[in-house]
Parts: C-alpha cells; sequence; structure tokens
C-alpha cells in the first residue's frame, strides 16, 4: 500500500474543516467544498509550484483514505475491530489482475469486478467472524487475511512472492484516456468524494443510527427487536467490496501488486491511522491517512529511522487524544461531535 | 387460555440447575409477579423467556405463536419485550435518540440507508408520545448517562414499551430507587395493564403487592407456589424460605 513519495495538500484543509466550524458556521459548510476544490485543482496548480511529484502522492493518500473511510465505518460506527481489512483491499487488487491477465482492459469493470469480488470474500468472512466478538474478532479477521495473503503468495500465475506488473494502464473509454496526463488523478478523486458522501449520509440514516446502537450496546438492540446480526453483515460485506475497489485503484495507482498489500501490518496500520484520526467521526478517516502519510514522507526526508516519531505521535494521540485528531479539533472549534 | 405459557423450562449451569422444570403462565391484561430470593434462577428464568440465554428443554408460547425456536430479536417482533435489571439505556445519546432507536426497530426496515432518519416524522411523533406516556418530555435532549437512576429506569421500561409488546417482562424495575421514585414507578406500571400483560421481577414486597394479580414463588430454581397476594402471604413454606418474620409480624 506504502509506496515513497512526498508531502500532500489535502491534510491541512481537512483539519481546518473541524477548527472553522464553530466560529464561521457559513465556511464549515462549504468547506468540504472549498477542500475537493483545492483537491481537484492540485495537478493544475502543481507544475507552477514545483510540486508535479506530489500529485501521485495526493492520488495515493485518496486511495488509501477510500479504504480508510470503509474500515471507519465498520469500526467507529459498527464497532467491529477487523484487523483483517488489508485482505478485502488484497481481494480487490488482485482481481484487477486476474481481469488483465484474461485480457480485459476496461478500467471499470477491472475496478467495479475488485468491489464485487472483495464484497463477495466478506460477506464469506464476515458471516462466520460476525459469530464472534472482541478479541476473537479481532484474530479471526487477522487470520482470514493472513490466508488470502498466503493463497496469493502461492498463486504462480499472478506472480505469486515477487508480484504482478500491470504493464499497459487499465483503459477509462470514451473521451477519458489521454484527455489529460493526470486523468486518473481526477477519477480517483470523484470516487473518493462519492465513497466519503455517501458513508457520511449513511450515517445519518436508519441504518446508520442502528449501527451505532449496536456498537454501543448491543444487547440491548438484539431486545429491541433489531437483527443485529444481519445488521453488522451488511455493514461488513459493504466496507469489504469499498476496500476492493480501493484495492482495484492502488493496483492501477502502482501499475503492480504483490501479496504485502494485503499483509497484516497493512490492516494494522489501517486500524492506525483511522483512530489517529478519529474512529466513528466523519473526518476521522480522510484525515488520519492524510497526516500519517504526509509526515512518513517528510520524516523520510529526514531520516531512515522515522518510525521513531511517528510511534512518538502515536503515543501523544493515545494520550492526549484519545478519539483521534478529529474529536481533538472538534473540541477546539468548541462544537459538539460530528458523527 | 393464558397469552403466554412456559411449559419444562430447564437450564444447567454445569452441575447446576439454575432452572428446574419451570411452568409458568400468564394471562391477558395480567399482571403476574415473580418472586423469590436471591440466586432463586429469577434472571436466568427472564433471559430463557426473552432467549438471551438457550433453554436447554421447555417450551415457550406467546398467543399462540411458539417463541422456543426464535432468535431473541425475533422474540421481541413477535410481541414480547424486556427490561434490564441493570439499567440498560443508550447512555452517551439523548433521551430523543434513545427512543427513536426504539420506535425505528418496529417501523419499518432499519436497512434503509439513504435518508435521514431524524427527518422522519412519523418516529419522531411516536418518540414524543412514549417520552409523554413515561414521564420523560422534560429531559427529552437531556443525554440519557446524565439521568438520575429513577429516570433512566423509566427509560429503560419505555424502549421495552416501543415494541407496544403482548408482554412485557420487568426485571427488577425498582431495584435501586427511593421510595418516591419506587411509587412513581408502581404508578406507571400499572397503567400499562390495559395494554399489555407483564410478568413482573421484583424485590420490593410493597410494589408486589400493590400491583400484582397473581404470584409466583421461585426457590432454587423451581416454582414452590403460585398465587394471589393472600394465597401466597399465607403459605408456610413461603414465609419459611422467603418472606420469613416480616409477613409474621
Amino acid at each position: 500500500m506504502l509506496e515513497p513519495t512526498s508531502q500532500g495538500a489535502s491534510s491541512a484543509p481537512c483539519a481546518a474543516a473541524a477548527v472553522t466550524h464553530a466560529r464561521f458556521p457559513g465556511l464549515a459548510r462549504r468547506l468540504p467544498w472549498l477542500v475537493l476544490a483545492l483537491l481537484a485543482a492540485f495537478p493544475l496548480l502543481a507544475p507552477a509550484f514545483g510540486l508535479e511529484y506530489y500529485v501521485g502522492f495526493v492520488r495515493r493518500v485518496l486511495i488509501v483514505a477510500i479504504a480508510a473511510t470503509s474500515l471507519n465505518f465498520i469500526l467507529g460506527y459498527g464497532g467491529m475491530a477487523a484487523l483483517g481489512h488489508a485482505g478485502f483491499i488484497g481481494v480487490g487488487a488482485y482481481t484487477v489482475v486476474a481481469l488483465v491477465e484474461a485480457g480485459f482492459s476496461s478500467a471499470w469493470l477491472a475496478w467495479g469486478s475488485a468491489a464485487l469480488v472483495a464484497g463477495l470474500a466478506a460477506a464469506a468472512i464476515g458471516a462466520v467472524s460476525l459469530r464472534t466478538r472482541g478479541v476473537y474478532f479481532i484474530m479471526i479477521t487477522l487470520a482470514f487475511a493472513q490466508m488470502l495473503y498466503y493463497l496469493a503468495v502461492s498463486l504462480r500465475t499472478w506472480g505469486g512472492d515477487d508480484g504482478y506488473g500491470l504493464y499497459t494502464p487499465l483503459e477509462l473509454g470514451a473521451w477519458l484516456d489521454g484527455a489529460h496526463a493526470q486523468v486518473f488523478y481526477w477519477v480517483v478523486l470523484a470516487i473518493a468524494a462519492a465513497v466519503f458522501a455517501l458513508f457520511s449520509r449513511v450515517a445519518h440514516s436508519r441504518y446508520g443510527h442502528a449501527l451505532r446502537g449496536i456498537r454501543d450496546n448491543e444487547m440491548r438492540m438484539v431486545a429491541l427487536g433489531y437483527p443485529v446480526y444481519g445488521l453488522k453483515l451488511a455493514g461488513f460485506v459493504a466496507a469489504g467490496a469499498v476496500a476492493g475497489l480501493a484495492g482495484g485503484l492502488l493496483a492501477s495507482h502502482n501499475a503492480f501488486v504483490s501479496p504485502s498489500i494485503m499483509h497484516w501490518t497493512q490492516s494494522a496500520l489501517l486500524l492506525v491511522m483511522v483512530m489517529l484520526g478519529g474512529a466513528g467521526r466523519r473526518w476521522g478517516a480522510p484525515l488520519g491517512v492524510a497526516l500519517w502519510l504526509t509526515l512518513e514522507e517528510v520524516l523520510k526526508l529526514y531520516t531512515d529511522y522515522w518510525h521513531w516519531p511517528l510511534g512518538l505521535l502515536l503515543l501523544l494521540v493515545v494520550f492526549h487524544a484519545p478519539q483521534g485528531v478529529a474529536a481533538l479539533l472538534e473540541r477546539r472549534g468548541g462544537r459538539e461531535g460530528a458523527r | 387460555m393464558s397469552l403466554f405459557t412456559a411449559e419444562g423450562l430447564v437450564k444447567r449451569f454445569g452441575g447446576l440447575l439454575a432452572t428446574d422444570h419451570v411452568d409458568l403462565a400468564v394471562d391477558a391484561g395480567e399482571i403476574h409477579a415473580l418472586i423469590g430470593p436471591n440466586g432463586a434462577g429469577k434472571s436466568t428464568l427472564v433471559n430463557l423467556i426473552s432467549g438471551l440465554l438457550p433453554a436447554d428443554a421447555g417450551r415457550i408460547v406467546l398467543d399462540g405463536v411458539d417463541l422456543t425456536v426464535l432468535a431473541p430479536h425475533a422474540r421481541t417482533r413477535a410481541g414480547l419485550a424486556r427490561c434490564f435489571q441493570i439499567t440498560s439505556v443508550f447512555r452517551n445519546d439523548s433521551v430523543r435518540d434513545n427512543l427513536l432507536l426504539a420506535v425505528q426497530a418496529q417501523a419499518g426496515s432499519s436497512f434503509r440507508c439513504l435518508s435521514r432518519r431524524d427527518a422522519e416524522h412519523a418516529l419522531q411523533e411516536r418518540a414524543e408520545a412514549l417520552a409523554q406516556r413515561a414521564g420523560l418530555a422534560e429531559v427529552l435532549e437531556r443525554n440519557a448517562g446524565t439521568l438520575p437512576h429513577g429516570l433512566q429506569k423509566r427509560l429503560d421500561l419505555a424502549l421495552a414499551l416501543a415494541a407496544r409488546p403482548k408482554l412485557l417482562l420487568l426485571d427488577e424495575p425498582m431495584a435501586g430507587m427511593g421510595p418516591e421514585d419506587s411509587q412513581q414507578m408502581v404508578g406507571l406500571i400499572r397503567s400499562l395493564r390495559r395494554e399489555t400483560a407483564i410478568l413482573l421481577i421484583e424485590h420490593d414486597m410493597d410494589a408486589v403487592f400493590q400491583l400484582a394479580d397473581r404470584i409466583s414463588v421461585l426457590v432454587y430454581g423451581k416454582v414452590l407456589t403460585s398465587g394471589d397476594a393472600a394465597h401466597v402471604k399465607g403459605h408456610a413454606e413461603v414465609q419459611a424460605v422467603y418472606l420469613g418474620t416480616e409477613v409474621a409480624t
């Protein structure tokens, strides 16, 4: 999931989104659009500031943010601490590989299939895993993801341990191909924005309220007559499918897929980013991803031991903002949590 | 013909027979109290009936529907709602959100995921009506966790009422209450008589004798006797194992 590049433009505006809520209510409503506009303009503005190099970085941040947003949905809203989310990213990525290997070249077909197949995998894995709770759920999702990892390692036709290179980019179709060098960036941005908007909307629906109810008091939800298992499974499948979509996009972004994309450390990293940003907060996932990846890139410029300061940052967050950075910003803004 | 019957309910925890072939019946409109000393298996029985614990044997029928094979949430849908001995509300949400969540469970699908729930007027109205009913109208916007104990208990009851139950299981609704709150709760429960039958588990004997049409006494997982207040008060064995000197005086 992680590949080298540097410093993104996306973290600062997101952070400001929460801060300005209280003092400038009008601005607060417009800020997501402002962020979106800035991100959309970035590839056009970047050359003027000599930042072309970072367009790819922001694109990666956006893709990882898609996956993190889906994880935030089941972790933060659904209370399901899944430690196998990278497994679904991997299923999505390998679906793209399989289709390319079979001779298909449509990007939409590949990414759509990535989401579909990952959703099916999530349905099978969730059906079993969601019969457990707490630590057992963490362990069983981890185990399933590792099984997928070793499956990918053993699949010689798709590169096995060495990975699989996607040498020709997938075709977007119509006028999109060749319209601009950065057209893939805008496609990713549009998908990320749509996913973010969709999950934000679902959070306030009946389903979103029910999911939070299950997180807060599962036994009471059962007593109220909610089909808790089915509700959780639906969320798990949706999150898996979106993670698969992110995996498909990541395959295109890297033009390469290897089993390491779904190693359990990637699942853990995704969890860390969501917690850092704020699990169960609307802006938690994109904030966490942007902050973590940006810091990682910046620190890499100065030291080979960049894990150290990131670890310290994590400790700081755990002790001073256990609800994540988004919660901290909301509090600073003097505003109740935007859940 | 009773509205609700439990026949031959058995629950074992290892070597312990927590529920020993219990038969129980509740008629429509009846308040049936279940009393018994600590450890008699009252809460186990409530959990067996509501389905949170699987029974080892026995059969549960509500209004002609066999609940035995149904999952706990399906039992609620079939008309069996419950309260919890240890107050079980959504502590970080407002009373309104608590009630909305309870009402929503009974009004169409909770898989609806695109329209804003809080904009549904029918749900809001039902939630407000419930609040009125349970005396919570004044604290609608307060966080449930910040309410005094008595009000939290009432909220717990209101959540169960949202299911429009045919039978309501109340597991110690007066637990930890002072006399004043307790008396209000008695009034509230009495007012429910016309809507639902009630199986009331309670330690507060004053409340039980005020409310119950029939009382069953549970000792060591077995129903010792069943009858009206006078019968139970006069029952020699009940006096010995449970009421002791309190009634004798």
